[in-house]
């Protein structure tokens, strides 16, 4: 188990549940951080952190699921681990579908546990790239003017530069110089990168605020 | 035919008839005297009669004379029996005056039998022939006898020891029956002394002349005295019909208490408690096991009292005589030669004092109430084994959360005991985290021991157990038990625990069941779809009357102000499933606790449960 920079969130109302945790967490190697509350997390917690949440569902006050549509709606990407005392499957269909990782009965062993996190930070750092890179995609759109963007539009869809100045009304000149400099612009040497670049940041694109 | 001779014999007839009654009624009751001077007087009368007839027919003067003088006797015994008549009938009248009187009379008549011819006349000089009613009768002259004053004075003295008697008699308080007596008989004898011994005195004086009249006088005067002795008569035998009448009353009373205690199965029983002898009845005999007619006293009966029991009866029979209280008390029997087990016995009495104020008698029933104690103990576990019943079935609602509740502390032990795994890999230097940790993990194993026993206690079936309990203990245990259910139901309990709170009687199992039960509904009454915290409030507190209150208030959908006294009803409910017994297995763990319960719509919305309970204060205080 590697060393990572990321945090691992604790949330639980049992203090003995919580100090064993950190406990166990701490002496694998991890960064554990614990609130005794879900408020106490929204309170506190750095929103730009990175890591995952391990979290009580049945809590007093704010519940684990109600934390977890919180959190939605703040358009969060921290992983979510739930744990519980009592599994009924109400609840658990509710807490997946909800978009979390995994669901995990307590006692937990530290195995399963340990595995969980793992998966959690790989899923956390695949989806933070994603969205760097959907950011970068976005700014170097950005930076394109809307003809260039429409001679994008045609190059992603294989079409010739001739086909491409036939649809737009001007020169295949015109349409290559467009091209190369929306090319340098997108930072892309070949067609066939832009298309992935586009896909990629496409795809895992989460909308910019 | 002479009306002399008929008038004057009826008249003795007259007297000699009412005495001859009198003297019958004597010889039935020889104790009343007064009778037997009334015949006395009676036969003096009618001698008298006789007397004066003769001497209106004599035809000498000795003949006369001699007649006078024999006429004296009855006079004497007249005056000797109206004064023991009076005497006796009155009961009034100075001793020392009625002996006087008799006294006086005799030595008349001592005088009357020395002198020379009689008391009344010195010398007779002649018979002079009056005529009456077409006859003619003898009437004496002559020269008076100078002692005829002694005579006269007795007289005169019986005259005053009547009236003496009789105003005595009259001024007896409240007695209407010897008014009349005394105006009756003391005023005719007054008036007819009066009459016959002016009359005697005119006549011997020469001033008048006609026949002696003593004997209508005394005949007057008998007929008086017979006339009250009826009366006497009369009343004795009515008094005597009541009597009759009134014992057969009383004869079908006892007959009919004698059946009703029969028919009850009460033996009967009485204590003479200075001479310690006890008159039972064939009932108490054969419930108590006494076998024979041998004589019972307290010892005895104290014999027939199962052992355990035998110092408690004791001690309560002679705090009872002490106190002059009514004892009741039920006791064991020492079983008999059927020994089928224990018999029950009830026995109550009731202490009579005598005059002094001391216990002198106890007089008490004794019932077998095996039977009823038997029932009652059945009812009694019948009621337990619902109670029992209706806790399993809360406790079966509760499990999914009792289950989460028991995972926390096996969760945080598999945490804490694998990173110490870890901890002890990497050296000595993390020696005092992994030391923390096992107190940790230890902590956290009693946690879970201490709700799998108190789970196991709720699970139990047992008799109700009265211990010193906290009621803020209580409610926190509970709201222990029922933490993970509350959460899973989105409801925050708070609690306002009044402090020092005294301690209260209790079996904690029961009350433990109550109140899960209030908070259950408590719960439920949560207005549905609401998906905010729903609140409730347990509280602790001393009433004014001194017992402590538990109440638990929600602010959910309230109760019908209707239906507030019903929902304690069994098969009342308004959830979907169940039977609608929690609140009636409730009341009656409550009233078992000698507590109320009852419920209340809050001014705001939703309602609030109470119930209070004696504290063991109240308890001692109860029974001192």
């Amino acid at each position: 188990m590697s060393k990572l920079d990321p945090t691992i969130f604790l949330v639980d109302d049992d203090a003995a549940v919580l100090n064993g945790a950190r406990r166990l967490l701490t002496s694998a190697g991890l960064n554990v951080e614990t609130f005794e509350s879900a408020d106490a997390f929204l309170d506190r917690h750095d929103p730009a952190a990175m890591g995952c949440l391990i979290l009580d569902v049945a809590m007093p006050g704010l519940s684990g699921l109600e934390l977890q549509r919180a959190l939605s709606t703040k358009r969060s990407d921290l992983p979510i681990i739930f744990l519980t005392g009592h599994a009924d499957v109400p609840m658990s269909v509710q807490a997946m579908k909800g978009g979390a990782l995994d669901l995990l009965v307590k006692p937990v062993d530290e195995a399963d546990l340990l595995a969980a996190i793992d998966r959690a930070l790989i899923r956390g750092r695949a989806l933070r790239e994603a969205n760097e890179l959907a950011a970068s995609v976005e700014e170097r759109l950005a930076t394109l003017t809307p003809r260039e963007r429409e001679v994008m539009t045609h190059v992603v869809e294989g079409r010739l530069n001739k086909q491409t100045a036939g649809d737009l009304g001007t020169v295949e000149k015109t349409i290559k110089v467009h091209r190369a400099r929306m090319m340098e612009k997108m930072k892309v040497r070949s067609v066939a990168e832009l298309v992935r670049l586009l896909e990629r940041g496409g795809v895992s694109r989460t909308p910019m605020q | 035919m002479s009306w002399i001779v008929i008038i004057w014999a009826m008249t003795a007839s007259a007297c000699l008839t009412v005495g001859l009654m009198h003297f019958v009624v004597w010889l039935k009751q020889p104790s009343r005297d007064t009778h037997l001077s009334f015949v006395a007087a009676a036969i003096g009368a009618a001698l008298m009669a006789a007397m004066e007839l003769l001497m209106m027919r004599a035809e000498t003067v000795e003949q006369f004379g001699v007649l006078l003088r024999w006429s004296h006797v009855p006079v004497f015994i007249l005056v000797v029996s109206i004064v023991v008549f009076v005497r006796g009938l009155f009961g009034t009248g100075r001793l020392w005056l009625a002996w006087t009187v008799c006294g006086l009379r005799a030595l008349s008549l001592i005088v009357n039998f020395f002198a020379e011819i009689n008391l009344n006349y010195v010398e007779i000089t002649g018979l002079r022939q009056i005529r009456i009613w077409g006859e003619s009768i003898a009437v004496a002259e002559g020269a008076q006898n100078p002692w005829i004053w002694l005579g006269q004075g007795s007289s005169l003295l019986l005259l005053i020891f009547v009236i003496d008697a009789s105003v005595s008699l009259w001024r007896r308080d409240g007695d209407a029956v010897a008014k009349r007596r005394a105006l009756l008989v003391g005023g005719s004898v007054v008036f007819f002394i009066v009459a016959s011994a002016l009359h005697s005195a005119l006549l011997h004086a020469g001033v008048i002349a006609s026949p002696y009249l003593i004997s209508a006088a005394f005949l007057s005067i008998v007929l008086v005295m017979g006339y009250e002795l009826g009366v006497d008569v009369i009343r004795s035998s009515a008094l005597a019909v009541e009597l009759r009448a009134s014992e057969s009353h009383s004869r079908a009373i006892e007959s009919r208490m004698d059946l009703a205690i029969d028919a009850a199965g009460l033996g009967t029983w009485e204590w003479d408690v200075a001479r310690d002898e006890v008159r039972i009845s064939d009932r108490s005999r054969a419930l108590l096991g006494l076998t024979g007619s041998a004589p019972v006293d307290f010892a005895a009966f104290l014999n027939r009292v199962a052992p355990p029991d035998r110092d408690r009866v004791r001690e309560a029979v002679h705090k009872c005589l002490e106190n002059g209280v009514d004892p009741e008390m039920e006791f064991r029997a020492v079983s008999g030669e059927r020994s089928d087990g224990v018999r029950w016995m009830f026995s109550r009495g009731r202490v009579e004092l005598d005059t002094n104020g001391k216990p002198a008698l106890m007089r008490g029933v004794v019932l077998d109430v095996t039977q009823r104690r038997q029932m009652e103990a059945d009812a009694r576990e019948q009621r337990d084994e619902l109670t029992h019943l209706s806790r399993v079935a809360m406790l079966g609602e509760l499990l999914g959360s009792i289950a989460h509740e028991l995972n926390q502390p096996l969760a945080a032990i598999l945490s804490n005991a694998q990173a110490a795994q870890r901890f002890l890999v990497q050296g000595p230097s993390s020696h005092d985290e992994v030391s923390q940790i096992l107190k940790d993990i230890v902590d956290e194993n009693k946690r879970a021991g201490d709700l799998i026993r108190r789970l196991r206690v709720l699970f139990k079936k047992g008799e109700i157990q009265l211990q010193p309990l906290d009621a803020n203990e209580l409610v926190r245990d509970v709201l222990k038990l029922m933490r993970g259910d509350l959460i899973n139901r989105r409801v925050a309990a708070s609690t306002e625990l009044a402090p020092r709170l005294p301690e209260v009687s209790g079996d904690p199992v029961q009350l433990q069941q109550v109140l899960l039960n209030l908070l259950i509904n408590a719960a439920d009454a949560a207005p549905d779809g609401a998906s905010e915290v729903h609140h409730i409030l347990v509280r602790t507190e001393l009433t004014n009357d001194g017992e402590v209150c538990i109440s638990v208030i929600d602010r959910g959908r309230g109760i019908i102000s209707a239906e507030l006294a019903r929902v304690f009803e069994p098969f009342v409910t308004s959830k979907k499933h169940g039977l609608g017994l929690g609140l009636t297995v409730c009341r009656t763990i409550v009233q078992a606790h000698s507590g109320r319960i009852w419920a209340e719509n809050n001014a705001g919305p939703g309602a609030t449960f109470r119930f209070t309970l004696h504290t063991m204060r109240d308890l001692q205080h109860e029974q001192t």
